[in-house]
């Protein structure tokens, strides 16, 4: 497999690389870690004119703790999240997840910003930076936005980007002391893309009830979902085996609309989200500080 | 792969049937459709760039052809479109029952084959792709049989 | 010297593998070189109206286009490889493939056209040039679809889509069934996938026409035979075309596919253009494009007496040949074989039908239709158990053929045209080993019960096979001692990891008393060996290892001979070590090293003996009556995630009988990549072809392969039951490990399901448990 013919360009700087892809809007991909860009040109199934390359854009690895939270660059590689004792510390969600991205070859070339942009519905990141509430920079030669991860992803494979942006940051804001969380996903071998998946955080009262819940799903929609049913089922609940079966229940027959594949149908994705959400919730209460 | 569902658009039904035969409405409202233009009576051919994510290389030509017509209660569809990832062919089924409102009440069903290129390696996401961009193209519409139905309430007005 | 057959030598091609100086197909580069990429059917079924390449021919880079039409004469079928064994009342419609498309395609990814080109990039720009227009029909892929006389029909001389009926009978089975206390009737469904070789399929051709040669590299398991069909179909003569199979990696069998359209059209085109050309296939053509094996579907029935005799098997089955058949009937021939396995069958009527589909070319791919028939066999064993109420191990003890009952004759025919009889074998006792090493009684009476209680799903799975192996027709091997002391050894079979390199080493290592190190082997070289076959069947080692022994005691027996004259006493009185002949009992004698004896007997001036051959060189050939009967047990014990359903394997187990150990750390490497092979063909391999024919999976995203950590270290015991047939007691053992597999994996998981399930199909996965446990099949699923 061989990809179609494309102009290549080496941006020295991001200003020299928003140039580009101005110049080239619509035409234009951005190269970063390329792992899933790079397969999908070699099958040909895309067939960028213009390939904008990020790799040697200084200032886009950063990894700084700060007074808003976490500043993770665009093109922080996979392995360094994974290995940052600074991620595992302030951002645990993060650090769990990283595992189970592809393998450790494809971390150490795979980049934070080129996974959101790229949004597979299968994908670890996206789910994970909704759940903690992440807020994306975005930059063109028009100007800088911030977008919640909320609002980033739009649908299947599809972001809130337009042709001539590119994600320059990702903040993860300071999550509230005491808040657990708990990743898991359910994968054929490890390293495949997970049949499904869950990303949560919460937050016990006082009285040790769930005071807030994020629980992100993935790969049992179009685009990472907030299981809004189950967060709802669970609100001022104490976490009892019995309410996070129910909040289980209701992710998976309200929250996740999964598509029937070669490797898992509907149905068992269903099951699949009952089985993660419940065993997520209960790992997240344990992990959490009532009364935080 | 079988493709099944319903969407109600606002308006008569009569609106509904001319709306889904004029191509350049159809064009319009179909995800990357560069162009639809009727070659004949009850055929339609076009071209289809279809984008999704990093699948930007999807161009297909397409072939429409209605038969089966029971205006303005339903028809059916032949659907050709080949290009150099593969190809899509079937056909759909369409009804449309008018409902208080007035309301008209689509139902669909079409099967469809796919295959080629992006049947081998796109089997993950071509179910719902195609869902998804059924869903644009009937909201496209709903929103192209806005204006229409506004324009005929000015010009009748006027 | 103490024998290095039977020890752990370290291979001697590893060093070149291991630091990337070993060549493979792709590594051959040339002057002038030019790519191809081929056009291939996007349609299971339809008939070819028109191929249009002009745009494609006037792309720059683009240096030829070829369609059927421009082959001329060149363009045939291809020659039936395999032809029937002589079954009475068989009924076989050989309809092999083409290089390119004509009239019809058959298949999604037969070739349409073939674009030559100055590098594959623009090979592949080019293939969107091409405007292929085919008026699809409606495919079939389902086997028992295929029969309905509505049928779209895959080859429209025939009357329907049947390739062939084979049925084979021995005993009375009616008789059988009649006397029955139990008769266990069942419908069983095995599917099977792609080989996917580590190393995908590549041909370089280069004619010279200068030296009017034709040069080939092909990364086929059979040389020979491909050069000397390329010869005749090119019109030259053999020794005009020289095929190498380099390093190879991974055959598995559908390297032993020959004169496929691209190893037909590579070399054609080189003489066309007067240019080497080169063809690469890359992952995803190797989905369509190499051969595979697909499923069968059984009606099987066993009946047997109340303590758990069998009396009698009867199985219907039908077996996907796919679009074409040029490989004959050797997979179903084998289901119908192994099926008997090492049980004592009184009664026996097995009938088969092949079958046409939509599908790519089905050909052997290793264990080639044997894990078939062992599937059916224990499963029917299992639920027989299951409902007289006998354990599992104990009814496949009282039905094994004794030990003293050799060589024992099941009176249906094999595939090698003879009928099958087992050389050798001794069966009982390799069962008892591995239930004991895998512990069955402790874990059914204590272990199960107690993780049961705490909620868990384990299960355990304990099965037999038996082999046929190292088949004829023959091999042969050349064996030469230079006058640099190196022994050179030559031999037509190819290598494709199986290690022969080393393995032939010591054989000749061993009969001439030299160093392991110091014999070379080159196989897979037409020009330094013509005669032979190839690697398949489990053969290589056997048949063309024997050929080497052989070959080896012949030139020792020269070195003796030329050194007695050369040192004036007997024969007897001397002895040969370290690759030195010396006067037996002269301590201090250092010996006339072997090469100088060479040199001696290949002198440049002066008369020789008659009769004498010149230098130190022998070619010997050997060719069984029959094959060698190999077996073993494969034990596992399996763990299925409540939740997820996920499977786990905790322990794996295989005793097996392969006679004599050549080297015993090759062997561990065969059946540690056999039961990958096998646990991949059980719970993750599956190719999923929708009802018009399209592969949903074609890459390795979704075909998914088991990696190192789905597959446990297999704990293996070695029984050495020799062969008979070949003065080295050797069997074959290249399949041994997937073999099995399926078999034991479906009796530990229903096992492990506490009766929930009845299993009757392979492969599995999670999501297939779910629909089953949850009654959800999809329709179109089998059984």
């Amino acid at each position: 497999m061989k990809p179609a013919p494309f102009e290549y360009i080496r941006s020295g700087s991001l200003d020299e690389a928003l140039a580009a892809m101005s110049a080239h809007a619509g035409d234009a991909k951005a190269l970063a870690g390329g792992q899933s860009l790079v397969p999908a040109m070699n099958f040909r199934l895309a067939q960028p004119a213009v390939l904008v390359d990020l790799n040697r854009v200084p200032g886009l690895d950063h990894l700084d703790a700060s007074a808003g939270g976490l500043r993770l660059g665009a093109m922080t590689r996979h392995r360094a999240l994974e290995r940052s004792a600074r991620v595992r510390a302030e951002a645990p969600l993060v650090a769990d997840a990283m595992p189970h991205v592809a393998h450790i070859p494809i971390r150490t070339r795979g980049t934070l910003g080129g996974s959101l942009a790229h949004a597979d519905p299968a994908a670890e990141l996206p789910a994970v930076m909704l759940a903690l509430e992440a807020k994306i920079e975005v930059r063109s030669v028009r100007g800088v936005r911030t977008i919640p991860a909320g609002d980033f992803f739009t649908g299947l494979f599809a972001t809130a980007l337009e042709a001539d942006e590119l994600v320059t940051e990702v903040t993860v804001p300071t999550r509230p002391a005491g808040e657990g969380w708990a990743f898991d996903e359910v994968a054929r071998r490890h390293g495949d893309f997970a049949l499904a998946g869950v990303a949560a955080v919460l937050t016990l009262d006082a009285r040790g009830a769930v005071s807030s819940a994020r629980v992100a799903l993935f790969s049992v929609h179009e685009r990472p979902v907030l299981a809004a049913s189950a967060a709802r089922v669970l609100l001022g609940e104490l976490p009892t085996p019995q309410a996070v079966a129910a909040a289980a229940e209701a992710a998976a027959t309200q929250d996740a609309d999964p598509a029937s594949d070669i490797h898992a149908s509907a149905a068992y994705r269903r099951h699949l989200t009952r089985v993660l959400v419940g065993r997520a919730l209960s790992r997240a209460a344990e992990r959490a500080r009532p009364g935080a | 792969m079988t493709l099944a569902g319903a969407f109600v658009f606002r308006g008569p039904r009569a609106a509904v049937w001319e709306l889904l035969h004029d191509p350049d409405v159809l064009a319009a409202a179909m995800p990357g459709a560069r162009q639809l233009v009727r070659t004949a009576d009850g055929r339609y051919e076009g071209v289809m760039k279809v984008g999704l994510g990093p699948v930007t290389a999807a161009e297909f030509t397409l072939v429409v052809t209605l038969i089966d017509e029971v205006p303005p209660d339903r028809f059916t569809m032949a659907i050709d479109s080949q290009g150099t990832l593969g190809f899509t062919r079937g056909s759909a089924r369409v009804a449309l029952a008018e409902t208080d409102g007035p309301a008209t009440t689509m139902t669909y069903t079409a099967d469809l084959q796919v295959g080629g290129r992006i049947a081998s390696v796109g089997q993950r996401v071509v179910e719902s792709a195609a869902k998804a961009m059924t869903a644009k193209g009937l909201e496209a519409l709903q929103r192209a049989l806005d204006d229409r139905l506004a324009r005929a309430r000015e010009g009748a007005g006027s | 010297m103490p024998p290095t057959v039977g020890k752990r030598v370290p291979r001697n091609e590893d060093r070149r593998l291991l630091t990337g100086r070993a060549l493979f197909v792709d590594d051959v580069r040339l002057p002038g070189m030019l790519h191809v990429a081929f056009v291939r059917s996007d349609h299971a079924h339809g008939r070819l109206r028109s191929v249009d390449v002009a745009a494609a021919r006037a792309r720059p880079g683009v240096v030829a286009v070829y369609t059927a039409a421009d082959l001329g004469g060149y363009w045939q079928h291809a020659p039936l490889l395999v032809p029937p064994p002589p079954v009475p009342g068989l009924v076989f419609h050989a309809c092999t493939q083409v290089p390119l498309a004509r009239d019809k395609v058959r298949y999604v990814g037969e070739p349409i056209a073939m674009v030559v080109a100055e590098s594959r990039y623009v090979a592949e720009d080019a293939l969107a040039d091409v405007r292929v227009h085919i008026d699809p029909l409606e495919a079939v892929v389902d086997l028992e679809r295929a029969l309905e006389p509505a049928a779209p029909r895959l080859h429209e001389h025939l009357d329907s889509n049947v390739a062939a009926t084979v049925h084979q009978q021995t005993g009375d089975y009616l008789a059988a069934r009649a006397a029955a206390d139990l008769v266990v009737t069942r419908r069983f469904w095995y599917d099977r996938g792609v080989s996917a070789a580590i190393e995908n399929r590549a041909v370089v051709a280069s004619w010279d026409p200068r030296a009017e040669h034709m040069t080939i590299w092909d990364t086929t398991q059979a040389p020979i035979p491909i050069r000397n069909g390329l010869a005749r179909l090119l019109g030259l003569a053999e020794s005009q075309v020289q095929v190498i199979a380099p390093f190879v990696g991974g055959g598995f069998g559908p390297k032993i596919m020959m004169f496929y359209p691209e190893e037909l059209l590579v070399p054609w085109a080189s003489r066309q253009l007067g240019r080497p050309v080169k063809w690469t296939e890359d992952r995803h053509e190797n989905f369509v494009a190499t051969t595979q094996e697909r499923g069968q579907l059984h009606d099987a029935e066993m009946a047997l007496a109340r303590d758990g005799r069998i009396l009698g098997v009867k199985d219907v089955f039908l077996h996907d040949t796919g679009a074409y058949d040029p490989y004959g009937l050797t997979i179903p021939i084998n289901s119908q074989c192994t099926l008997l396995g090492v049980y004592k069958v009184p009664a026996y009527d097995s009938a088969f039908t092949a079958v046409f589909t939509n599908k790519p070319i089905v050909t052997p791919v290793r264990g080639a239709g044997r894990q078939h028939g062992v599937f059916v066999m224990e499963r029917l064993l299992d639920i027989a158990a299951r409902e007289l109420g006998i354990d599992r191990v104990d009814i496949r003890r009282r039905n094994l053929i004794p030990p003293d009952a050799f060589p024992y004759d099941h009176g249906i025919i094999f595939q090698d045209f003879t009928s099958l009889t087992y050389d050798s074998g001794d069966y009982r006792p390799a069962l008892d080993q591995a239930a004991e090493l895998i512990g069955y009684e402790r874990f059914v009476r204590d272990e199960q019960p107690r993780l049961r209680a705490e909620g868990r799903q384990v299960g355990i799975g304990i099965v037999n096979y038996v082999e046929g192996t190292g088949i004829g027709p023959y091999e042969g091997a050349r064996v030469t001692v230079e006058p640099s002391g190196l022994v050179r050894v030559a031999t037509g079979v190819g290598t494709q990891g199986q290690g022969h390199f080393t393995a032939f080493a010591q054989i000749v290592a061993d009969a001439l008393a030299v160093d392991v190190a110091a014999v070379r082997v080159v196989t897979g070289d037409t020009r330094e060996f013509h005669w032979g076959t190839g690697t398949f069947a489990s053969r290589g080692a056997v048949v063309a290892g024997t050929a080497c022994r052989a070959a080896a005691l012949t030139v020792r027996q020269k070195i003796l001979d030329v050194a007695a004259r050369r040192l004036g006493v007997e024969p007897e009185r001397l002895e040969l070590a370290h690759g030195r002949v010396r006067v037996r009992d002269h301590a201090d004698d250092p010996g006339v090293p072997y090469g100088e004896l060479a040199a001696h007997a290949n002198p440049l001036r002066g008369a020789v003996t008659s009769g004498v051959e010149p230098g130190l060189e022998a070619t010997a050939y050997f060719g069984p009556d029959r094959g060698s009967t190999a077996n073993g047990v494969h034990a596992m014990i399996v763990e299925i995630d409540r939740d997820t359903l996920l499977a786990r394997i905790t322990r794996y187990v295989v005793v097996h009988d392969c006679g004599h150990l050549i080297n015993p750390a090759i062997v561990e490497g065969q059946i540690q990549g056999g039961v990958a092979h096998g646990i991949g063909n059980a719970f993750y391999e599956q190719l999923v072809f929708d009802e018009q024919g399209q592969l949903k999976n074609g890459s390795l995203m979704d075909y998914l392969l088991p990696v190192a950590t789905d597959v446990p270290d297999v704990e293996m015991v070695h029984r050495q039951t020799p062969a008979p047939g070949n003065p080295g007691g050797l069997k074959g053992v290249g399949e041994a490990g997937c073999i099995a597999t399926g078999a034991a994996f479906a009796q530990a998981v229903e096992d492990a399901l506490g009766g929930r399930l009845e299993i009757r199909e392979i492969p599995l996965s999670p999501n297939r448990l779910f629909e089953l446990l949850h009654d959800t099949a999809s329709p179109g699923d089998p059984a």
